[in-house]
């Protein structure tokens, strides 16, 4: 009845999991709690549940990533305290627990955290940015979001029923296969990322559909930000990458549960076949994550020096270079694995080449910064910190982007150091500097800066407290995920290593206070305009926080940088314009589509990890009987009046004539 | 949402947007890509059991049908035109030939010298004989 589910699931005898998922389980049913009896549900269940706005759903994916950071920080915290312990002892997480702590840390930071925060800010910004009303496929976008929280549900439900996968965050068989992996987690780990890879790939298809469809009057190619240009080659790595993902894991699945030999070692199974997919995919995945991220330091960097971006056009080119090249590298993940010299040197080389592309943006950045009127708000010392960060984590992948030296670091902790020096620094700086700038913007007050500086500095420095020791302990011949050692060498740098993690904790806890101090103060941190930041493209247009149509018309884009040029023609004409004349707008309306979808996809899921058929058939039928009744939908619009749309245009032309008549008068 | 489509509309399309030929036009485009389709499907077929051509060239015959297949298909059933209007449809699919091209090729490729220097132990073995 209930496949392989029963009461051993609950692991009763590890205290740690366990009172992990009291608390949260605790602090969810305290939320619904306190949502129910205050009376919001109808709220929560309109305004963003059933949403189809962009903005909202934006919103909701910067709120899961948030959320999945602290789940797979804590994770961080557990393996920085038992290295720092396990010197000639066994520290106090057992290794079976150990193994699916650094395995659910990988995970989740990639799949729930890095890519939900920079989807949810290429949802938030891009179509404003665009200057049009919505996303190409709005109901889509929905169901993107809510199967994204499925996976995310899914392996946070692995604490407490059943297990995680112990093989590291992408799995290598043959030990995920069944014979060295029988138990349940890696099924939990297989159908999360199935499930909520379906949801990347429908934010993919949806966000390069946008780009490329829907833009506003004059927006040509060569006139769009430039986080719109790595949102564009962001999302065609998705589109072209993720279906090598979904296929691997697929065959990886049919090795588990149909006894296939894809990846076995008996029957003509291939190990090293299932390498050479996963980093097929798993290269371009890196550049998913990073391409965003220049595209948000693009927008930060060019804003706070007061100038145009400097070498727009190079910065295209070096996107779209970066775009095509990221996908003949992937063997420099297995170099060791023996393909020989001449592939090795080829692959080798790729590798170094996409630095190229990658140093111009640096260039191009800094001479954005140079002769300009820098302002050092918080986006800024994201962005500032990033490139320094940026740099020497790129340097160390050069490095190791050389077979030879390859073969002595790889699967070292010099190579955990690296790439958590790109991805920290590249990805999560990113995604900290976005959410400061654009704050404000989604939400109409802005984050209090002292709480924000300070955020900054802690993590900055707490990076690299926790992690230049990591790569001097690589350098000494520590392997990664290790539960204990008895190397004398290495003790110290891992106890340094825990120091800096408690720095970057104490970051982490200013993020979150200045989240609370400003959501305490923000009428005094209120943006009236919709521009705190003195910006240059179009998101700044229209109004903190945008109304739901975004802009009452289509914005008329002349060239680059366009809010910029708008506001140098208002000021010289100083606003004199009539008010223009208004016209209804059709919106698209809410639908539940996506989350009903989503609550059969996660019975589906958990079904399908416990062998409960009559469960899998009951929440397969559910999904597309869901899709079925979307299909067969009558009205998906519905009109916003010209003079509602009037009202509350003319609010934020009223604030804007009082910035500039204030500026005159100065 | 839709005016902006149409104003994008005049410049490039999507498939099956295309400018309203008359349905008999359309009918007669779809049949003739069927008839099309169905004499190269024909054609493999009658190539690969045949002993009237010189054997070795019949894969290499095989190959130019197979692709004059995909040919057919993206023209009339895909309607991947070389028109302005159709540059998105192109450049998609341009994309993905270039990325199927560097996955599957750079796997054959990796999976060869994989599979030539990193053996199974037995045949290990067997070559020390």
């Amino acid at each position: 009845m209930l496949g392989k589910l029963d009461w051993s699931a609950i692991p009763l005898d590890q205290p740690i999991p366990l009172i992990a998922g009291a608390v949260v389980l605790v602090a969810i049913l305290g939320v619904l709690g306190w949502v129910v009896v205050k009376g919001h549900l109808p709220y929560l269940w309109h305004e963003w549940i059933t949403s189809v706005d962009h903005k909202r759903i934006g919103v909701m994916y910067i709120l899961l990533a948030s959320v999945m950071l602290l789940r797979g920080g804590s994770d961080a915290i557990m393996m920085r305290i038992q290295q720092a312990v396990a010197y000639q002892s066994q520290g106090y997480l057992p290794p079976e627990h150990y193994n699916q702590i650094f395995s659910a840390h990988g995970t989740i930071m990639i799949f729930f955290v890095a890519m939900p925060f920079v989807i949810g800010l290429m949802n938030l910004i891009v179509p404003l940015q665009l200057g049009v009303r919505d996303v190409a496929f709005p109901t889509l976008n929905s169901v993107g979001f809510w199967l994204t929280a499925t996976g995310a549900l899914l392996v946070n439900l692995s604490l407490v029923i059943g297990e995680f996968a112990r093989t590291g965050w992408l799995a290598f068989p043959p030990l995920s296969e069944l014979s060295y992996s029988p138990g349940v987690g890696v099924d939990y780990y297989a159908w999360s990322l199935q499930i909520s890879g379906v949801g990347t790939l429908v934010a993919g298809i949806n966000l390069v559909t946008t780009v490329l469809k829907l833009r506003t009057k004059g927006m040509n190619y060569l006139r769009m930000p430039m986080f719109c240009w790595t949102t564009l080659a962001s999302n065609l790595l998705i589109v072209a990458a993720f279906p090598i993902l979904t296929a691997t894991l697929a065959m990886l699945l049919l090795d588990r549960y149909l006894g296939f030999h894809f990846f076995t070692n008996e029957a003509g199974g291939n190990v090293m076949m299932f390498m050479n997919l996963i980093w097929a995919w798993g290269h371009p995945e890196v550049y998913i994550l990073v391409l965003p991220a220049f595209g948000i330091f693009s927008e930060v960097v060019s804003t706070f020096s007061g100038k145009a971006l400097f070498g727009y056009r190079s910065m295209v080119l070096a996107t779209m270079a970066i775009c095509v090249i990221s996908f003949m590298v992937w063997l420099h993940h297995f170099f060791t694995m023996g393909a020989g010299p001449d592939v090795n040197a080829i692959f080798g080389i790729a590798s170094m080449i996409i630095a190229v592309p990658t140093g111009v943006k640096i260039y191009n950045w800094l001479f954005t910064m140079y002769g300009g009127r820098i302002r050092f708000a918080t986006p800024m010392l994201w962005a500032v910190g990033f490139m320094v960060t940026f740099i020497i984590g790129g340097l160390t992948g050069v490095l190791v982007a050389v077979p030879p030296a390859d073969f002595m670091l790889h699967n070292s902790m010099f190579l955990v150091a690296h790439f958590h020096n790109v991805i920290i620094g590249g990805v999560l700086f990113g995604a900290f500097a976005g959410f400061e700038y654009w704050f404000p913007k989604a939400f109409g007050f802005r984050l209090d800066e002292r709480w924000g500086k300070l955020a900054f500095w802690f993590t900055f420095l707490g990076f690299y407290v926790t992690f230049v020791p990591l790569y001097v302990a690589g350098m000494l011949g520590m392997t990664r995920r290790m539960q204990h050692y008895d190397v004398a060498a290495w003790r110290p740098w891992m106890l340094v290593a825990a120091a800096g993690m408690a720095v970057l904790t104490i970051g982490v806890i200013c993020q979150i206070m200045q989240l609370v101090v400003s959501i305490r103060n923000r009428e005094a941190l209120r943006d009236r305009t919709g521009d705190p930041w003195d910006g240059r493209s179009l998101e700044w247009a229209t109004s903190s926080p945008p109304p739901v149509f975004n802009f009452a018309f289509d914005p008329d884009v002349r060239g680059e940088d366009a809010y910029w040029d708008m506001k140098a023609h208002a000021q010289q004409q100083s606003l004199e314009h009539d008010l223009p004349e208004y016209h209804d707008i059709e919106m698209p309306r809410n639908s539940p589509t996506g989350f009903v979808c989503a609550f059969f996809a996660t019975i589906m899921g958990f079904a399908l990890i416990w062998h409960i058929w009559w469960m899998v058939i009951l929440g397969g039928i559910g999904a597309v009987a869901t899709f079925v009744v979307f299909a067969w939908r009558d009205h998906d619009e519905y009109v916003i009046p010209a003079g509602e749309v009037a009202a509350i245009d003319r609010v934020n032309i009223e604030e804007r004539r009082n910035l500039v008549s204030m500026a005159g008068a100065v | 949402m839709s005016d902006q489509t149409h104003m994008q509309a005049e410049h490039d399309l999507a498939p099956g947007d295309e400018e309203q030929h008359g349905v008999g036009a359309r009918i007669l485009g779809y049949v003739v890509g069927l008839a099309l389709a169905l004499l190269l499907t024909a054609t493999s077929f009658f190539i690969a059991g045949t002993d009237l051509v010189w054997q070795p060239s019949i894969p290499v015959a095989l190959i130019v049908l197979a692709i004059a297949q995909m040919g057919v298909h993206l023209v009339f059933f895909l309607h991947i035109t070389t028109g302005p209007d159709n540059t998105n449809n192109v450049l998609a699919l341009a994309f993905g030939l270039m990325v199927v091209f560097l996955v599957v090729g750079g796997t054959v490729w990796i999976m060869a010298h994989l599979n030539q220097n990193m053996p199974p132990m037995d045949q290990i073995m067997q070559m020390r004989r």
